[in-house]
C-alpha cells in the first residue's frame, strides 16, 4: 500500500508503523532539545511493542525515561513538565491503561488553557497502542477514541499509515495543547513508504483513500484497509465506494465528509470502538444536521464494535469488530437499497 | 380488587428494605399520595406514599422486619369494597421479573431500518429519502404521484427523476414551433386541449382585496416577492390565465376571448369591489377588466401594461414560450430585467422547472402566435384607458426592454404614472419593495 | 565565654524567622497574611450579596502556612496549589484585585472569567494554579521539577496538598517518582485534620502525613503550621535540600481552618470548643505579637500594616465590580491555542 500523504518528490524509504513513529520521535528528539519520551519500559527494553526500540541507546536516559508503573502519576508528571517547558511524549503501554490515568488527561491537560484563561499551555503528546486483534482480551484491546474524542481541549488522531503516523506525531509535537495518538497494534508491523525527513500531517484533515461515486465509507485506524479490501470486492460489481480516512476524530474534518456524502447520497461510518455512542454517532449526526442531508439517499449505517468487552476467542473477537466482508455487505445494502 | 402495597425499590441497589414505622392503622382511611409507611434503607430513611385511596387492611409486615423489594406489605381497599381473606401473597410475591434474553449479538451489520417489517400502515405521507424530497420540490411534483422503488415503497433519488424525466416526454419531440412572427403561419403544436374554468386562489384578510393577474408565460407563483412585500392582511385573489399555472390549457381565439374568461373568472371570484392590479398582458386584461365591470373596480394599477402600442419584444416572448431547457430560456429570461445579472441562473432554473410540461409551452406558443402576430401587439386599449374612472396608476421599469415605457405617455392626465430607475420589465421581481409602496400609497384613498 | 559567643547565643535564641529574614521581609509577610485573611472575608461578604457565584474553599485561620512557604521563593519557582489555595496564590506574589475579578467572573480575573476561585492560578508569578481535584496537582509538581532538572534551572517546586490528598494515589505515584528522580520538589501538606468532614484519624493510617515521607526515602517534618517561624525554618531546609539537587521533601504544616470546607458546610462534625480553641491561636495574632516583641514592629505600625492591606482589598472589590464580563460569544476561547490567521 501506498503512503498517501502528499510530499511531492520527496524521497521515501520503506518502514513499518512502529519505525515510522521511531523515526518521528527520533528527529524530535534531535531537532527540539526539550522534547522527552516518558513511559512504561520503554528504555533498554525498547517499549511494550518495540516502538521506541533503541532509541534510550541513542538519547540516553534523561531524555527516554522509564517510568514507574504509575499511570495517574506519569502522566501527571507529563502535564506539569509541558506546562513549564517541556515536551512530553507519554507513552502508554496499552491505551486501555489511559483509565487510570483519566484524571489527569481529562481534569488537567485538557482543561488546563481554559481554567487558567488562556495563560498556560500544555503542549504534549499521548502515545496509546489501541485496538482489538492480538487476543490479548477485554482490558488489552479497546478502542477508546470516542471517549477522549468527546473532552474539549484535547485533539485525538488516529494513523492508519506508517506516512500518516510519523507525519500526526510530528504534527502532534508542534502543536501547543495535548495531543493523543492512537496507534493500532495491528499496524506496527505494516510497512509502507515514508517521506524522510521532517513533515507534518495535518491534524484535523481527513483523507480520501480511494474516490468513489455509489457510496461514502468513512473508516479509522485499521478500518480504513478493511473498507478498502470491501471497496475492491464491490467495485467487481460495480459498485464504486468513496473510502475516506477520518484520521482525526477530534477536530473532524466536517468538509471532507459533508462533501463525499453530497457526492454519493449514501453513508456507512466504520469503527472500532464500541458501536453505540461512538464515532460513527457523531459522524452521522453531522451529516444529518448538514447541507449534506437534502442529499441522502439512503439511511446512514454505522458499522461498530459489540456492544461487548473485547473476548478472547479468536473467532469471537473477530466478530466483536467490523470484518471487510460486513462491511462489503453493508455497503451493498445500502446501494442496492435494502436498507 | 384491593390494591397491592408493596415494598419499593427506591434505590439502585436495594434488595430489600426495613419497615420503620407504619402511618395508618389497619382499618383506617388513607388518601392516594398520603404518607403510608416509612422504610430505611442502609443509604436513607424515606416516606412512601399511599398507592390507592381506601382502607387499610392485612398488614402483613412490623415494623423493624425486613422486605425484599417487591414484596406486599398490605393492601388498600376501596371505600365500600369487601373485605375478604388476605389475597393470596405467594402470587403476589412472585415479582422478580425475569430478565429479558440477551439480544443476539448483532454487532457488525446492524440493519435496524430493514428489520422493521414492512407492514406498517401508511400515514398517508409518503416515504421517501431526503434527496428525493428535494428533488421533487424543486420539480414541482407531488410525492404521492411517484413510485417510489426502495424498502417499503421508499421514494429514492432516481424515482423523481425518472418521474420528471417521464413527464418531460409525454411529447418528445414537440415540434419545434417557427417564429410566432414567421411570415406563414407554423403549424399549432399539438396539445389536447381542456375545459373548465379559470384557476383562483385567494389570501384572506381584512379590507377590500386586490385581485392580481399575471403577465405572459408567468403564474401566480410570480407574485410571491411583492406578496411578501404588501401588507400581511392585505386581501388577494390571483387569476391564472388559460394555459398558465394551474388553470387548464384553453385554446383562445383572440384578446378579446381571452378578456371573456378573465371577466367571468372575476364574477365568479370576487364578492364585491376590488382593487385590481395587472403586469404585462395581464395590465391590458387588467384595463379590459375596468372597462367592462367599472363599478367593481376601486383602483387599477396597471404594471408595465401591454395594449398600449404595437412595439414589444416578440422574440423574447416567444422565446421564453418555447425553451425546453434552462440553457435556452436564461438568455430570454435575461430581457426582462434592467440588468442581464438580474436572472440568477437559479431562477432561471426554477422557471425551466415550472415549464418542464411540453403542453404548457405548446399552449403559450400557440397564444404568442395569436396575441402577438408577427412579433407585434395585436390588440390596442387605449381607448380603453381613456375611459377608466377607477384611480389609475401606470408603473413601468424605464429599462424595461420588452415594452418601452414610452407607451406609457398615451395615459390621460389623470393616470398617475411612475417611471422607476435600474428596473426592467418585472417590477415585482426586480424590486417589490419599492412597488410595494408605491402600491400601498395608491390603494389608500 | 566571650562577648561575642553571649551575642551570638542570643541570637540562637530568637526565632528562626526574626533571624533569618530581614524586617522588611518580615514586615511584607505580615501585610500578605492580613492581606489573605481580609481577602477572604470580603470574598466571604462579596458571596453573601451575590457578587459571586459557585462557592469556595476559606483558609481563614491558614496564612502563616501559606506565608511562611514561600518566603523564599522567587517568581521562578513554581507552585501547585489546592481548592483551598487563595491563600497560595497571594503568598506567591498575585494582585488581590485580579483575583478578586476572577471570583467575579470578570474578564480582567486571572483567568479571564474561565476559572474562577477553583482554578485561581497567576503563572506568571510561578502559581500553576488552583486545582479542583483532590491530589490533582501533586504529579503536576514532580513534572514541574523534572523540568527545571532537564533544563538544567535551579528552581523548585513546591506542591501545596491538604491531608485529604494524602490518601489518593495521585500523591503515593507523585512522592515514589520524584524521590526516584531526586527532584527539586517540596511537598507541603496543610493538615487542617478534615478532608471535608472526615477527620485525619478516621482516614489516615498514620498518626503524622509525615510520617508517609519513610516510604518514598525522603525527610519528612511536622510543624506547628501556625507558628510562621516554625513553617519557615521547615521549609528553609527542605529548600536547600532541593536547591542541591538531594531531591524531595515532605513537610507538614498542623493548622485548621476557621470556616466550614466550603459555602454549604453545617459543620456537624466539629465542636464549637475546637474551632474557638484554634481560633484562639490565630497565626495572625501571633505573628504580629512575636514582631512586636522583636522590635520589628510596633502596635501602631502593624496596625498601619492591616489597614494597608483593607484598602488593597476595597480597591480589589472596587476593580472587580467595574470591570467587564467575557463575550457570550467568546465560551469557546482559550479551548485551544489561538490559531494565528
Amino acid at each position: 500500500m501506498n503512503a498517501q500523504t502528499a510530499i511531492p518528490e520527496v524521497k521515501t524509504r520503506e518502514m513499518s508503523y512502529a519505525e515510522a513513529i521511531r523515526d518521528a520521535m527520533a528527529i524530535a528528539l534531535e531537532r527540539d532539545p526539550t522534547v522527552i519520551l516518558m513511559g512504561e519500559d520503554i528504555g533498554v527494553y525498547g517499549g511494550a511493542f518495540q516502538v521506541t526500540g533503541d532509541l534510550v541507546e541513542r538519547f540516553g536516559t534523561d531524555r527516554v525515561m522509564d517510568t514507574p508503573i504509575s499511570e495517574l502519576g506519569g502522566a501527571g508528571v507529563a502535564v506539569g513538565a509541558a506546562l513549564t517547558g517541556l515536551k512530553p511524549i507519554f507513552e502508554f503501554q496499552f491505551s486501555d491503561f489511559a483509565a487510570l490515568a483519566m484524571e489527569q488527561i481529562v481534569n488537567q491537560a485538557a482543561k488546563m488553557r481554559y481554567m487558567l484563561g488562556g495563560e498556560a499551555a500544555v503542549p504534549l503528546v499521548f502515545r496509546m497502542p489501541a485496538g482489538s486483534g492480538t487476543g490479548a482480551a477485554a482490558q488489552h484491546s479497546q478502542s477508546f477514541e470516542a471517549w477522549f474524542g468527546h473532552v474539549p481541549g484535547l485533539k485525538v488522531v488516529q494513523p492508519s499509515t506508517p506516512a500518516d503516523a510519523k507525519g500526526l506525531l510530528l504534527a502532534a509535537l508542534e502543536d501547543p495543547d495535548p495531543v493523543i495518538i492512537f496507534e493500532h497494534k495491528l499496524l506496527y508491523k505494516m510497512k509502507a513508504q515514508v517521506p524522510e525527513g521532517y513533515y507534518t500531517t495535518p491534524i484535523g484533515k481527513a483523507q480520501i483513500m480511494r474516490p468513489g461515486r455509489d457510496v461514502t465509507i468513512v473508516a479509522s485506524a485499521i478500518m480504513v484497509h478493511r473498507a478498502l479490501e470491501a471497496a475492491e470486492k464491490l467495485a467487481k460489481d460495480g459498485i464504486d465506494a468513496e473510502v475516506i480516512d477520518l484520521r482525526s476524530v477530534r477536530p473532524i474534518d466536517r468538509d471532507t465528509i459533508i462533501a463525499s456524502v453530497r457526492k454519493t447520497g449514501r453513508l456507512l461510518c466504520v469503527y472500532e470502538g464500541v458501536r453505540t455512542l461512538g464515532v460513527g454517532a457523531e459522524i452521522s449526526a453531522m451529516i444529518a444536521e448538514s447541507e449534506a442531508f437534502d442529499y441522502l439517499d439512503a439511511p446512514i449505517l454505522r458499522l461498530g464494535g459489540a456492544e461487548a468487552p473485547i473476548p478472547y476467542n479468536p473467532d469471537l473477537e473477530r466478530a466483536a469488530v467490523p470484518q471487510a466482508p460486513a462491511i462489503e455487505a453493508a455497503a451493498r445494502q445500502l446501494v442496492r437499497r435494502e436498507v | 380488587m384491593p390494591v397491592e402495597v408493596i415494598m419499593p425499590k427506591v434505590d439502585m441497589d436495594m434488595a430489600s428494605g426495613k419497615l420503620a414505622v407504619w402511618h395508618v392503622e389497619e382499618g383506617a382511611t388513607v388518601k392516594k399520595g398520603a404518607a403510608l409507611f416509612d422504610i430505611e434503607t442502609d443509604k436513607a430513611a424515606m416516606e412512601v406514599e399511599a398507592p390507592a385511596s381506601g382502607r387499610l387492611h392485612h398488614i402483613l409486615a412490623a415494623p423493624g422486619q425486613v422486605i425484599a423489594v417487591g414484596a406486599p406489605l398490605a393492601f388498600i381497599y376501596a371505600e365500600g369494597e369487601a373485605v375478604g381473606p388476605a389475597p393470596s401473597v405467594a402470587s403476589a410475591a412472585a415479582t422478580a421479573t425475569p430478565e429479558p434474553a440477551p439480544a443476539a449479538a448483532d454487532a457488525v451489520v446492524t440493519t435496524p431500518v430493514a428489520a422493521i417489517a414492512a407492514v406498517e400502515v401508511a400515514n398517508g405521507t409518503p416515504r421517501a429519502t431526503p434527496v428525493a424530497r428535494r428533488l421533487a420540490r424543486e420539480a414541482a411534483i407531488a410525492l404521492e404521484s411517484v413510485i417510489g422503488s426502495g424498502p417499503r415503497q421508499r421514494i429514492q433519488k432516481d424515482d423523481v427523476e425518472r418521474e420528471i424525466a417521464r413527464r418531460a416526454a409525454i411529447k418528445p419531440a414537440a415540434p419545434a414551433p417557427a417564429p410566432v412572427y414567421a411570415a406563414e403561419p407554423a403549424a399549432p403544436a399539438v396539445w389536447s386541449e381542456e375545459s373548465g374554468d379559470l384557476h383562483v386562489t385567494t389570501r384572506k384578510g381584512t379590507g377590500t382585496p386586490l385581485l392580481l393577474i399575471h403577465g405572459f408565460a408567468a403564474d401566480s407563483a410570480g407574485w410571491m416577492a411583492l406578496e411578501r412585500a404588501l401588507p400581511r392582511d392585505l386581501p388577494l385573489i390571483r387569476i391564472d390565465l388559460p394555459g398558465h399555472g394551474r388553470s387548464p390549457r384553453r385554446r383562445i381565439a383572440g384578446f378579446a376571448d381571452l378578456a371573456r374568461l378573465v371577466v367571468q373568472a372575476f364574477d365568479r371570484a370576487a364578492e364585491g369591489p376590488v382593487h385590481l392590479l395587472g403586469h404585462s398582458l395581464g395590465g391590458a386584461l387588467a384595463l379590459a377588466l375596468a372597462d367592462i365591470r367599472p363599478r367593481q373596480i376601486k383602483t387599477l394599477t396597471l404594471l408595465a401594461p401591454a395594449g398600449l402600442g404595437p412595439e414589444i419584444d416578440g422574440a423574447a416572448l416567444n422565446g421564453i414560450a418555447r425553451a425546453s431547457a434552462t440553457e435556452s430560456l436564461a438568455p430570454w429570461l435575461k430581457r426582462l430585467t434592467a440588468r442581464p445579472d438580474g436572472i440568477s441562473h437559479d431562477f432561471a432554473k426554477a422557471a425551466m422547472l415550472a415549464r418542464l410540461d411540453p403542453d404548457l409551452r405548446a399552449v403559450q406558443s400557440d397564444m404568442a402566435r395569436v396575441l402577438f402576430p408577427d412579433g407585434v401587439q395585436g390588440f390596442d386599449l387605449t381607448a380603453a384607458l381613456d375611459r377608466v374612472t377607477a384611480p389609475t396608476a401606470l408603473i413601468w421599469g424605464r429599462d424595461d426592454h420588452i415594452l418601452p415605457w414610452s407607451q406609457a405617455l398615451k395615459a390621460p392626465g389623470e393616470v398617475a404614472l411612475h417611471l422607476l430607475r435600474g428596473v426592467g420589465h418585472i417590477p415585482h421581481i426586480e424590486d417589490p419593495e419599492a412597488l410595494a409602496s408605491l402600491i400601498g400609497r395608491h390603494l389608500r384613498p | 565565654m566571650t562577648m561575642k559567643d553571649k551575642v551570638e547565643t542570643a541570637q540562637d535564641n530568637l526565632p528562626f524567622a526574626i533571624r533569618h529574614f530581614s524586617p522588611d521581609a518580615l514586615r511584607a509577610a505580615l501585610k500578605k497574611m492580613y492581606l489573605i485573611r481580609l481577602f477572604e472575608e470580603g470574598a466571604e461578604d462579596s458571596y453573601t450579596r451575590g457578587l459571586i457565584h459557585g462557592t469556595m474553599h476559606l483558609s481563614i485561620g491558614q496564612e502563616a502556612s501559606a506565608v511562611a512557604t514561600c518566603m523564599e521563593l522567587t517568581d521562578a519557582d513554581k507552585i501547585t496549589s489546592t481548592h483551598r489555595g487563595h491563600g497560595h496564590c497571594i503568598a506567591k506574589g498575585a494582585e488581590v484585585g485580579r483575583m478578586f475579578a476572577e471570583f467575579f467572573g470578570k474578564e480582567t480575573g486571572y483567568c479571564h472569567g474561565r476559572g474562577g476561585s477553583m482554578h485561581i492560578a497567576d503563572v506568571k508569578t510561578g502559581n500553576l494554579g488552583a486545582n479542583g481535584i483532590v491530589g490533582g496537582g501533586l504529579p503536576i509538581a514532580v513534572g514541574a521539577a523534572l523540568t527545571a532538572k532537564r533544563l538544567g534551572r535551579d528552581d523548585v517546586t513546591i506542591c501545596f496538598f491538604g491531608d485529604g490528598a494524602n490518601n489518593e494515589g495521585a500523591f503515593h505515584e507523585a512522592l515514589n517518582m520524584a524521590s526516584v528522580w531526586k527532584l527539586p520538589v517540596i511537598f507541603v501538606c496543610e493538615n487542617n485534620k478534615y478532608g471535608m468532614s472526615t477527620s485525619i484519624e478516621r482516614s489516615t493510617a498514620v498518626r503524622y502525613i509525615a510520617d508517609r515521607a519513610v516510604a518514598y526515602s525522603m525527610p519528612g517534618e511536622t510543624v506547628d503550621g501556625n507558628d510562621f517561624s516554625a513553617v519557615a525554618e521547615a521549609m528553609h531546609r527542605a529548600i536547600a535540600r532541593a536547591r542541591a539537587g538531594e531531591g524531595p521533601s515532605l513537610v507538614e504544616n498542623l493548622t485548621y481552618r476557621w470556616r466550614g470546607h466550603s459555602k454549604s458546610d453545617r459543620n456537624r462534625y466539629r465542636t464549637k470548643d475546637e474551632i474557638e480553641s484554634w481560633m484562639a491561636r490565630d497565626p495572625i495574632a501571633r505573628f504580629r505579637a512575636d514582631l512586636i516583641t522583636h522590635g520589628i514592629l510596633n502596635d501602631e505600625s502593624a496596625t498601619a500594616l492591616q489597614q494597608a492591606a483593607e484598602a488593597d482589598v476595597a480597591q480589589g472589590i472596587e476593580f472587580a465590580k467595574a470591570s467587564p464580563a467575557p463575550q457570550i460569544t467568546e465560551v469557546t476561547k482559550f479551548v485551544h491555542a489561538e490559531v494565528s490567521a
